[in-house]
């Protein structure tokens, strides 16, 4: 445990200090919500309480952003060098896995802390358990979205530039296509079917059934942790895969 | 117990054959070092004994451990230094080192000042709170090695330990890595550096394409070349001083080959420099061309690798 610690520590430490970029994203969601949230809010009518539907949309891209992130990040380790070097280490592969899901998990909570405060004093009404499911949710969806990133690792492992090139692009793609800002049935008939690919969907809506939105505007829950689940788990998978490849010697984007 | 043991160790790249089929062993307590040219497989090797690289097939065993089975155990009692150290761009050297020391379980108590002195020893003390990217290429080689020499595993792998590194860093780094062995540790050093491997090695194995084409003491390989001595002329430049004259000089009894080594220089292998250096000078004295030197050497390692694989071996005099 001592080792884990100290592997994530020696990179978080990079990052927090100082925690700069965590407290601007503090202040855009207090600005975007309390001034956009609350405008916006006003103007739709076919939802009673928009700015929280929104606040917890917001929440779900700044998850999104910390998965993609620590997916990237995984990657760019093993592009760099920098993972043989760890792979070098006198500790289980396993435990190095644990510690890079420990980073983004640790960056995510710190992401998400005042945010998710400000939207449940704004809902005012839910409970402890309800509060524990939306956040496990979160995590789950972060290291869905983690995995997605080290999947797409496999598809342009040529180039680095193709990498990026194709998980900025598509990161647009799956944050527009999804309920993080409307509910599915206010989309254009279109649109719909293609918001359903997208993980944020899943995330976000399973996030304000249990905060307590109205279930008639969101999707089903069956499904949505069932796709969570599902996404959680090939990220393990497609983990375990790139790390099996670099020891076999095959360059990774 | 051999430290290393691989049979008939074999990596593929897609279509690149790194190794072909390696037998190769290092008795503990020993300087082994891997004498090849690029892209003869030691990096691979290298790699593969530290379990970061997986062999397509045959076997390695690191202090009776197997690579494939046991990787955990074999990199409790392992070092690696990395032929190229990156990926740190934002960490300075002795927060790397601090990190190093702690993981690889160097008591708390000690590893301020080992990796002081350490420091201090390579000269990378005043560059302790750089940005690792503002490092200079020797700078961060040191740091790689500077890793290994706090760590002190029992079996310490360097991947040619002072590229890029000016010579007194280098003599520096080869003291270091003698210490280390002379405190019972196994080392193996990967180098295409024929100095490098004279002052380090107490066995020498010479890799060419993936395959050990030799592994002898520094003095045994040198024995084994057929015309085991080497004269060196320098020649007055002059008229008489002709092509004619070069055949004529190989020609002589005992020639196993003679090259030319510069302007008015010439390189000879010769099975016997006593009986070879008189015939010479007669031979100078009738064709009136006049000797300026002559010395008599013994072979280096380029004349081994020369000898075994038929090839030069391109070394980098960057010191
Ligand atoms: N990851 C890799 N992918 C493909 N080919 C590689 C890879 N690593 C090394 N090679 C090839 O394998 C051969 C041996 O390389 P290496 O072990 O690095 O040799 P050395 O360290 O002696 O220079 C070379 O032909 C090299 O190009
Ligand atoms: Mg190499």
């Amino acid at each position: 445990m001592h080792d884990i610690i100290r592997l994530v520590w020696f990179d978080l430490k990079h990052e927090l200090r100082p925690p700069v970029w965590i407290i601007m994203e503090w202040i855009t969601f207090t600005i975007q919500l309390g001034i956009y949230g609350a405008l916006i809010s006003q103007l739709v009518t076919g939802i009673s309480n928009y700015q929280q539907f929104y606040a917890i949309g917001f929440i779900v891209m700044m998850t999104f952003g910390i998965g993609s992130h620590t997916g990237r990040h995984f990657v760019e380790h093993a592009h760099e060098g920098r993972l043989p070097y760890l792979l070098s280490l006198p500790i289980s592969r396993s435990k190095l896995f644990l510690s890079m899901a420990l980073q983004g998990g640790i960056e995510l909570a710190l992401m998400i802390s005042v945010p998710l405060a400000i939207t449940l004093a704004l809902i005012g009404n839910f409970t402890f358990l309800s509060v524990v499911g939306a956040i496990i949710t979160l995590f789950v969806l972060g290291f869905g979205v983690a995995g997605l990133m080290l999947g797409l690792s496999f598809i342009a492992f040529k180039s680095a530039d193709i990498y990026t090139a194709i998980t900025v692009g598509l990161s647009s793609i799956i944050i527009r296509f999804s309920t993080v800002l409307y509910p599915l049935m206010f989309l254009p008939p279109s649109y719909a079917p293609v918001a359903l690919l997208s993980p944020l969907t899943y995330g976000a809506d399973l996030v304000r059934l249990l905060l307590g939105f109205d279930p008639s505007i969101l999707l089903d829950p069956i499904y949505a942790v069932a796709v969570l689940t599902a996404l959680a788990v090939s990220t393990l998978g497609l983990g375990m895969l790139l790390l099996q490849r670099l020891v076999e010697g095959v360059k990774s984007a | 117990m051999y430290a290393v043991e691989t049979q008939n160790l074999i990596k593929r790249y897609g279509k690149t054959h790194a190794l072909k089929g390696l037998d190769f062993t290092v008795n503990p307590k020993e300087i082994m070092v891997l004498l090849g040219p690029n892209g003869s497989g030691k990096t691979t090797l290298l790699l593969i004994l530290a379990t970061i690289l997986k062999p397509t097939s045959g076997t390695a065993k690191v202090m009776g451990l197997d690579v494939a089975k046991q990787p955990t155990k074999i990199r409790q009692i392992l070092g690696i230094s990395f032929q190229e150290a990156r990926g740190f761009w934002r960490h300075k050297p002795a927060e790397i080192l601090h990190f190093h020391a702690a993981i690889c379980g160097v008591p708390k108590s000690e590893r301020g000042a080992k990796i002081e002195e350490i420091m201090k020893g390579l000269e990378l003390w005043e560059a302790r709170n750089k940005l690792f990217m503002h490092l200079s290429g020797g700078q961060t080689k040191r740091l790689e090695v500077s890793k290994l020499l706090i760590q002190r595993p029992r079996f310490a792998i360097f991947d040619e330990p002072s590229s890029q590194v000016d010579l007194r860093g280098k003599r520096k780094i080869w003291g270091e890595i003698h210490k280390l062995r002379d405190e019972g540790s196994t080392i193996l050093v990967a180098t295409n550096e024929v100095r490098e491997a004279e002052y380090l090695a107490d066995k020498v194995t010479v890799l060419d394409q993936g395959k050990s084409v030799v592994c002898d003491t520094v003095r045994n390989l040198k024995d084994k070349i057929a015309g085991g001595d080497v004269v060196e002329l320098l020649l007055e430049p002059g008229p008489n001083n002709t092509e004619e004259l070069r055949e004529e000089l190989s020609m002589i009894e005992g020639t196993v080959n003679l090259v030319v080594a510069g302007e008015n220089q010439y390189r000879a292998h010769v099975s016997m420099a006593e009986a070879w250096v008189p015939k010479m000078t007669s031979l100078c004295y009738e064709r009136k061309a006049r000797l300026l030197s002559v010395r008599v050497t013994e072979p280096s390692l380029d004349d081994v690798f020369l000898h075994f694989t038929g090839k030069v071996l391109e070394t980098t005099t960057n010191a």
